[in-house]
């Protein structure tokens, strides 16, 4: 199984359906919300959205080496081979 | 929630949508969905001073940061444009009656999207 | 045309603005270049006093949240269709008059 990784913000509520998608699906996953981080995580999660080309626009999710930006359970399913519904 | 809550959420109703209607968007028909972010907004608005965007990441950089002060449209418009929607989802474009049929491109995607053409 | 008088000219030096209460509303006298401008005080975002904001040339930005406007036409720059209500002005024998008819 892929690792999934999330960058998220406490705030927004597709950050909290793409959480809701993996545990319906029993996928572990890990999660950090950039709004509660400490100053060096925030950086570091900053320097790895940019170095992706992409802005902080959360949910920012990692499937394995695949980025997804954005709440899209499509994307997830087919880079977790999962079947739909 | 409390009533200054939903006082400020209502005052931010009637604001924004002053701002948002000559760019050719609205509410999103999802009530549930637009009453979360207005109290997200609020409650940026309390802690860090402005009702920023609930869904993407503040630096602390002004110039960077008033970008995403709600509605934020202007400063993104054609990424928000092709989606149909702002990234958060609280706006619509007007002709958009099912939110959950659109998809968040990201700007990356999107820029990718552009240089075909 | 309904003008109604804001200022003496001379109350207003090259470069100043001037926050004012015109027919009830609050609007924003500019002198920039030998020419007056008025605009409403209130920036059609959140409704911040513009008076407060920083003029370079033709352009206000609204100390709130950095909003750009050209006091001209009263248009945002980063989206032109967002407009702060501006109105004509005149100068007559010294006296400074805002048409309040947009």
């Amino acid at each position: 199984m892929k690792k999934v990784v999330m960058y998220t913000l406490s705030t927004c509520p597709w950050c909290m359906r793409a959480k809701k998608f993996f545990r319906e699906k029993d996928i572990p996953f890990e999660y950090i919300d950039y709004d509660k981080a400490d100053e060096g995580t925030r950086r570091s999660i900053r320097e790895d959205c940019l170095s992706h080309g992409e802005e902080m626009s959360f949910p920012f999710v990692k499937i394995g080496e695949d980025v997804v930006v954005g709440y899209n359970p499509q994307k997830y399913s087919s880079l977790l081979n999962l079947s739909e519904g | 929630m409390s009533v200054d809550t939903e006082k400020r959420m209502e005052q931010f109703r009637t604001m924004f949508q002053r701002v948002i209607d000559p760019l050719g968007y609205k509410f999103s028909p999802d009530t549930e969905l637009v009453d979360f972010l207005l109290e997200q907004e609020v409650l940026l608005e309390k802690e860090k001073g402005n009702p920023y965007c609930p869904c993407q990441g503040l630096t602390g950089e002004r110039e960077h940061d008033m970008q995403l002060v709600c509605p934020c449209i202007p400063f993104h418009r054609e990424h928000f444009d092709a989606m149909k929607r702002c990234w958060c989802g609280l706006y619509v474009h007007k002709d958009v009656d099912d939110p959950d049929s659109l998809v968040q491109i990201s700007k990356k995607e999107f820029e990718a999207s552009r240089t075909k053409v | 045309m309904v003008w109604f008088f804001a200022i003496d000219e001379i109350e207003l030096g090259e470069g100043g603005k001037k926050p004012l209460l015109v027919e009830g509303e609050k609007l924003l006298l500019i002198r920039q270049e030998g020419g007056f401008y008025a605009i409403s005080n209130k920036c059609p975002h959140m409704d911040c006093p513009l008076s407060k904001g920083t003029l370079e040339g033709f352009v206000i930005k609204c100390p709130c949240h950095d909003w750009l406007f050209d006091i001209r036409s009263g248009e945002f720059l980063n989206a032109r269709e967002i407009k702060v209500p501006a109105y004509g002005t005149k100068v007559a024998e010294g006296k400074v008059y805002v048409n309040m008819e947009r």
